[in-house]
């Protein structure tokens, strides 16, 4: 179904270049190629990154279609293959008609990527950004990554600065939400720890707000997002979760600053599984010619957790704090190839977003931490 | 009589200082379709439109605007003197919007030639050119020295 749709894509492709009605398609594209590998037998908490050489974690390729069907209406589509998937399935990650209704002022209808955080609407796009992935100590906490529904985007500018609010309302069914270790217990047929399991769900009722403001080379930002979610789990049924985000990023002679902050608010039986947490991370760079050399601190903590009348051991929010070093160097036009060393250390006896607690004493080597090694190149076209 | 024939001799010089000019000193030219009632243009609105901040040329008319291909004489001159971003800084700028569907860069033509050619057919059309391939199919807006 998924290849006869990409088919089906290229076809109507072919065929447009040739009809009148198709004159304005254009066609772009981005690519990340990377191999990771990590030092401890404990690996990151979806498996993507052990202790082998692997390239399934960042590679990914996404393909955008776009038609202007008139000069106030577009249609886009943007297909994604991530290696992560089985076998590469494509989805499409963005599919949308978007409506101009006054110059800065477009409503947009279909499958849109939430703009949950400062770059979680280009996420797939690492030519975008300085790092291998962003900070998953924030970019993790939201398994909604797409929405179905409808948003209006205003972005307007005035003189030196632009203004950019953008609602959004709708739903997302068959998400997929990584089911952290500690509710594994709580399964039908609990499976042994460390097994990798994702859950079903459903988030109804989403509303967000992503409102930035700024310059051409400085952008500060805040959202908010609330939805209810449903799964097949225990007793989640129509649990309030709510994201409050701020972030600021600075692109300004050489200096490149990225500093964002989240708190997620989750109640009832979800909270036991995904309890509150409050992520923050910081990244400061300089480019010297063609190199960006950068470091990022970033931390991970509980955030006024009240569970709700959680079994015991349950709903205690994860901590962890990392330190990313990293260098990018431009391959010339529209690639670039990136460097990164990074030290995950879980605190307070959690084990972090990795798999295990890596200081366990059953392990041949336990330790505090762990140092994960990656290289990627990025292509946009 | 005299005076006729020293006034054409003296157009004459002028014109061919004006030639010579600019050959010697290629300016780029921002040119639009010879129908646009507008002026002219500054640096600063041209970089707007080919940003995508603007759809409109100051006057109100919607404006298209076409862009060179990458590696042309006048596609580097006029992200280096115009808009003023390297290839890096573009590139990010776009690939933000472009993939986020909230705006796409301008459509490329290809060369000087194509350009012009595009922009003397497009009643709503912008783009720039080097001034040596200028003739009377386009409007000169602003001249890049």
């Amino acid at each position: 179904m998924k290849k006869q749709l990409v088919s089906a894509l290229g076809l109507s492709l072919c065929l447009g270049a040739g009809a009148a009605w198709a004159e304005g398609i254009t066609f772009n594209g981005f690519l990340t190629a990377g191999a990771t590998y990590g030092d401890s037998e404990v690996g990151t908490q979806d498996g993507n990154i052990n202790n082998n050489v692997e390239f399934t974690n960042d590679t990914r390729i996404g393909i955008q279609l776009s038609a202007e069907v008139n000069p106030r209406v577009d249609v886009t589509a943007q297909l994604l293959a991530r290696a992560k998937e089985d076998n590469s399935d494509v989805v499409a990650d963005w599919a949308f008609v978007s409506y101009t209704l006054t110059d800065p002022l477009k409503v947009r209808a279909g499958k849109l990527k939430l703009p949950t955080y400062l770059i979680s609407d280009y996420i797939e796009v690492g030519y975008a950004y300085p790092w291998i992935r962003p900070p998953q100590e924030v970019y993790f906490s939201n398994p909604i990554s797409t929405i179905n529904g409808v948003d209006l985007l205003y972005n307007a500018y005035f003189g030196d600065f632009f203004i950019l609010i953008q609602p959004y309302f709708g739903q997302s069914k068959g998400d997929e939400a990584l089911i952290p270790q500690e509710a594994l217990p709580l399964l039908p047929v609990p499976p042994p720890a460390g097994t990798v399991a994702y859950l079903d769900f459903t988030a109804e009722e989403m509303k967000g707000i992503n409102f930035s403001v700024g310059t051409d080379f400085f952008t500060l930002r805040a959202g908010y997002l609330e939805t209810k979610v449903n799964a097949a789990f225990q007793g989640v049924d129509n649990d309030d979760v709510e994201f409050y985000s701020l972030g600021a990023t600075l692109d300004w002679r050489n200096i490149v600053i990225y500093a964002e902050s989240f708190e997620r608010k989750i109640d009832g039986f979800a909270n036991v599984a995904f309890p509150n947490q409050r992520g923050s991370y910081g990244t400061l760079g300089y480019r010297i010619g063609k190199f960006l050399p950068h470091v990022t601190v970033a931390l991970l903590e509980p955030y006024d957790q009240k569970p709700f009348n959680p079994p015991a051991g349950y709903g205690q929010a994860l901590e962890q704090e990392s330190v990313t070093v990293g260098l990018r160097y431009e391959l010339g036009s529209g690639a670039a190839l990136k460097i990164e060393a990074q030290r995950v250390e879980p605190e307070a006896g959690t084990r972090g977003l990795l798999i295990g607690n890596p200081n366990d004493p059953a392990l041949d080597d336990p330790s505090k931490s762990v140092n994960i090694y990656s290289i990627a190149i990025d292509v946009v076209f | 009589m005299k005076k006729m024939l020293m006034k054409i001799s003296y157009c004459l010089a002028v014109a061919v200082f004006l030639c010579t000019t600019a050959a010697a000193h290629a300016g780029l030219a921002i040119i639009a379709h010879p129908s646009n009632p507008i002026a002219g243009i500054t640096a600063d609105e041209a970089t707007k439109i080919y940003l995508g901040k603007t759809k409109s040329f100051a006057n109100g008319r919607r404006v298209v605007p076409v862009d060179q291909r990458e590696g042309t004489r006048s596609h580097k001159k006029f992200y280096k003197s115009v808009v003023k971003k390297d290839d890096r800084a573009l590139k990010s700028y776009w690939s933000k919007l472009l993939f986020t569907g909230k705006a796409k860069p301008p459509e490329v033509i290809g060369d000087d030639q194509a350009v012009k050619k595009w922009v003397a057919e497009h009643r709503n059309g912008l783009g720039y050119v080097d001034a040596r391939v200028l003739d009377r199919s386009v409007k000169v807006l602003l001249v890049v020295p």
